[in-house]
């Protein structure tokens, strides 16, 4: 049994890999997103980025967490209801600017964290960048 | 007393607009605050408008010095999304494109910062070598900066006569041999300005995330061509270059050793390439949707695009791009901590860093 294959059953997530698009996803259901973080760390998993999506209509936005195990590309999917998400800062410190990122450019909260001023642009006005409705 | 002293945006020891804050008692950096976004103009929001011919020259300028790693990384993406899959010949031509890349990138580098440490006459040594590397990039695609080489499905041109290049390989392994690594390596000017100096502990480097040859210099052997090998790297033979020291004379050594490296992996390249297609020629493709990830080893360290379409729309959904210097440059602060005021300029250029990329 590979690394990668006692991942779920570490997360206790019922469910296997796919892999899509050059990625490997894992379902997080009601995995919370700090859980996920402790465990990537466990594992010695290299943060990569978070990527943000708008979704059409009133679905809100996701998030895509990225990790490196061993050169495989692992893919942590969230989508957020409202515009916020516990931050995990404090657990990875390498989210600190794609975290101040999104949160500039899609106006997401990310709780439990200090942002320190614009990191992309001057300016008091949040999600002007890529958010669909501030176009 | 501490007091804070600003570098840049504007400054001669940056090579582009960004700004560290530093607060220093006496002339001892005690910490530091960086601030980008000055070279920021909204690349992946206007990527949203464009269709699948014109990202590609769009993303091609995120970066003047690596603009091939760019559509190399979007079009392996795009790839990922349409099922095409570049003709042999193709994926060496992209090898070849990589490590040119890389290898100027390095030896600009190499001038810069003999050039902030003083070292003049280096910088032009260093320049003139990456003059020849950059006849050939414009020899091979007709441009100097945006090459416009790669495809969804291959590269826009050949490469006619493969074997013509080397010998412009073995004049610049000549040269880094004979003049650039035993003076980096030997003279007492550099080993004074770069060693110990900077340093950027295994432990801070693997929280940080960081990437490329600051990884390497710091004891983290991670290298996207060798971890996931992309276009024809699976059949190279190279090392990973790693310096346990995460020093500024590290990550010197670490580029120094990876041109020679290049060097290997372009002759094996050039010698080995098949003859056939470099690409999959005009045939109509559909983009599924969906989103696609592709991973490619720049001359800083791996970039990440994240494509995203939806079926039948000729512009993609969201283009996502996680360049390495995004990743790498909030380890300047630990790098300057406890650093003399007077090296800081050249701790923040030994990261290689590239703003624009940062930017975006």
């Amino acid at each position: 049994m590979s690394l990668l294959d006692t991942i779920p059953e570490t997360l206790g997530i019922n469910e296997p890999w796919t892999e899509t698009g050059g990625v490997h996803w894992l379902p997080t259901g009601g995995l919370n997103v700090r859980e996920l973080a402790k465990a990537m760390n466990a594992l010695n998993a290299r943060f990569i980025t978070i990527t943000a999506y708008q979704l059409p209509g009133a679905e809100g936005l996701r998030l895509e967490y990225h990790w490196d195990l061993d050169g495989q590309l692992l893919g942590f999917s969230y989508t957020l209801a409202g515009s916020s998400i516990e931050s995990i800062y404090d657990i990875c410190e390498a989210v600190d600017w794609i975290e101040r990122e999104i949160h500039e450019g899609f106006a997401v909260d990310f709780l439990g964290r200090e942002y320190e001023p614009l990191l992309l642009r001057q300016g008091d006005k949040l999600g002007v960048n890529l958010r669909e409705e501030a176009k | 007393m501490s007091y804070k002293i600003p570098m840049g945006p504007y400054h001669p020891g940056l090579e582009e607009p960004y700004k560290l804050d530093m607060i220093c008692e006496g002339e001892t950096v005690q910490d530091a605050k960086l601030h980008v976004g000055f070279n920021f103009r909204g690349i992946e929001h206007l990527a949203e408008g464009r269709n699948y011919i014109q990202v590609i020259a769009l993303m091609e300028r995120v970066c003047g010095i690596c603009s091939n790693i760019h559509t190399l990384t979007l079009c392996q993406a795009m790839e990922g999304l349409t099922g095409l899959t570049p003709p042999p010949r193709a994926k060496y031509i992209r090898v070849v494109m990589a490590e040119l890349e890389r290898l100027h990138s390095h030896v600009l580098w190499a001038g810069i910062a003999a050039k902030l440490m003083g070292f003049k006459t280096m910088f032009m040594t260093c320049f003139e070598l990456r003059e020849k590397v950059m006849d050939v990039l414009q020899a091979i695609s007709g441009n100097r900066v945006n090459y416009s080489m790669n495809r969804i499905g291959g590269v826009n041109r050949d490469i006619d006569d493969p074997l013509a290049l080397l010998g412009m390989i073995e004049l610049l392994e000549k040269e880094m041999v004979r003049k650039v690594i035993p003076i980096f390596t030997t003279s007492s000017t550099a080993r004074l300005r770069c060693a110990g100096v900077g340093v950027l502990t295994h432990e801070k480097a693997i929280s940080c995330g960081v990437v490329g040859p600051v990884a390497r210099a710091s004891g983290v052997p991670q290298d996207i061509r060798r971890a996931a090998p992309y276009a024809a790297y699976d059949e190279m033979e190279f090392d990973v270059p790693v310096q346990p020291d995460g020093d500024v004379r590290a990550r010197l050594l670490v580029r120094a050793l990876e041109i020679m490296e290049s060097c290997k992996i372009l002759r094996q390249a050039l010698t080995k390439m098949p003859s056939g297609e470099i690409n999959t020629g005009e045939g109509k493709f559909n983009f599924i949707t969906g989103t696609a990830t592709s991973r490619v080893e720049a001359p800083r360290g791996e970039v990440m695009y994240s494509v995203s379409w939806k079926e039948g729309s000729r512009t993609p959904a969201r283009v996502h791009v996680r360049t390495p210097t995004f990743a790498t440059m909030p380890a300047i602060r630990w790098m300057v901590m406890g650093a003399r005021l007077a090296d800081t300029p050249l701790i923040q250029a030994s990261i290689d860093p590239c703003y624009s990329c940062t930017d975006r």
